[in-house]
């Protein structure tokens, strides 16, 4: 299941273009470590029970969220939902993509709080924020928020 | 039309990865326009080697796939302006190109940089065969231990069978103070071996150890004796005469102190 290349979950369409934000609910657990090479795509959130490592990558068309050390490539909204969410344990990822926002760490020494941060797109930018219980309702509802009135047109 | 040169070994572990960034980033400094090309495609190194993982969008496959164009792949180095790196794929495996990929992708490279490098995987399966595919000339790299001239042997049997120019070796991580003890292969020793040019030595350098785990080539450490034996090397290729270092000789202090008492 968990191959080198993509995975079939068997929810959904693994390869997953999903137009309506609502469809991107489901959300996928990956309980173990993903590691060089690896590569998790899917069409909703992703849970990763576990690190990501280098060379690793998770890439979900909703949030992500890594219960552990992110230090691969991580992909949130990855079909254009620049209203997802990176949230890690310890967020110190090789490169972090929120729909067509790409940033990667400076070059020279940045060191990680150590405790839990977020990352959203605010302003064109992808900011990083200490995480604080509570704090993600702040995002995640404005995700709600979009797909009420659009689903109330 | 600029030369497409593999950097090869047979033997993993040997320092193709150091080697290739090493020489492209002195070419580069040299005023040279430089791509390095990974294609150890599934187990790639040469991107943290060079401190550009964080950099990475498509990569190799994405090129010959189709997925993006040549030049969104290439990254630019930090350091050198003219000095980019085509990086490898690494979710996916070896037979993911194929020769006829590497030929094309390899013609393309060359119309716009003067050297184009390739870093070979180690073996000899397909990751080689692609490798060399599109290359004119190899440098052949091998430290002084039986396994690595043996690998070298019969690295420099198949690129001689694919009909590539003569390569040339690079001896890696001699330690002078062990051949003269006779514990380690001397560079006469290897030469009678393998019988091709030799076109530099490279000593053991613990700064190469600190270079690539920081992502830095050790070139840019003009103290650097494996740096300074990289710069002649590349040199070399540019064909100018250099002379070779003197391995035989003793620079330290204790050495000098040994021959002033009548012990050296």
């Amino acid at each position: 299941m968990f191959a080198s290349t993509e995975v079939t979950t068997g929810i959904g369409n693994p390869q997953g273009i999903r137009k309506r934000p609502q469809d991107d609910a489901h959300t996928y657990m990956v309980c173990r470590t993903v590691r060089s090479g690896q590569r998790f795509k899917y069409p909703g959130n992703v849970v990763v029970m576990g690190d990501v490592h280098p060379g690793g990558e998770v890439i979900a068309t909703g949030h992500v969220i890594v219960m552990g050390t992110l230090r691969g490539v991580v992909h949130a909204g990855a079909e254009g939902n620049d209203k997802a969410i990176v949230l890690a344990f310890r967020l110190q990822p090789t490169q972090l993509r929120i729909a067509g926002y790409i940033t990667r760490a400076p070059d020279e020494g940045d060191k990680s709080l150590g405790e839990p941060e977020i990352a959203c797109v605010h302003n064109e930018v992808v900011i990083i924020e200490k995480y604080r219980p509570g704090s993600e309702k702040r995002f995640l509802n404005r995700n709600m928020k979009q797909e009420e009135e659009e689903q109330n047109g | 039309m600029g030369e497409v040169i593999v950097i090869t070994s047979g033997k993993g572990g040997v320092g193709k990865t150091t080697t290739t960034a090493n020489l492209g980033a002195v070419l580069a400094d040299m005023g040279k326009k430089v791509v390095l090309v990974d294609t150890d495609i599934g187990l790639r190194n040469l991107d943290v080697v060079m401190g550009l993982e964080n950099r990475i969008v498509y990569d190799l496959i994405d090129v010959v796939e189709g997925r993006c164009r040549l030049k969104q792949a290439l990254i630019k180095d930090k350091r050198f302006d003219n000095l980019y790196l085509l990086p490898a794929n690494q979710t996916r495996d070896k037979t993911a190109v194929s020769r006829q990929q590497m030929i094309d992708l390899t013609s393309q490279l060359k119309e716009e940089y003067e050297f184009v490098l390739i870093d070979c995987p180690a073996g000899i399966e397909m990751g080689f065969k692609n490798a060399i595919a599109g290359a004119e000339k190899a440098l052949v790299v091998t430290t002084p231990e039986v396994a690595a001239v043996r690998d070298a042997d019969r690295i420099i049997g198949l690129l001689e069978a694919a009909e590539m120019e003569a390569p040339r070796l690079i001896i890696n991580r001699l330690r002078p103070d062990m051949v003269r003890k006779g514990n380690m292969m001397n560079i006469d020793d290897m030469m009678e071996i393998l019988a091709i040019d030799l076109i530099g030595v490279v000593p053991e350098d613990e700064y190469i150890v600190i270079s690539t785990n920081r992502g830095e080539p050790a070139v840019l450490n003009k103290n650097s004796r494996a740096g300074k034996a990289y710069c002649n090397i590349s040199r070399r290729l540019l064909g100018e005469e250099i002379p070779f270092l003197n391995w035989d000789q003793e620079n330290s202090f204790m050495a000098k102190l040994r021959k002033l008492i009548g012990l050296g």
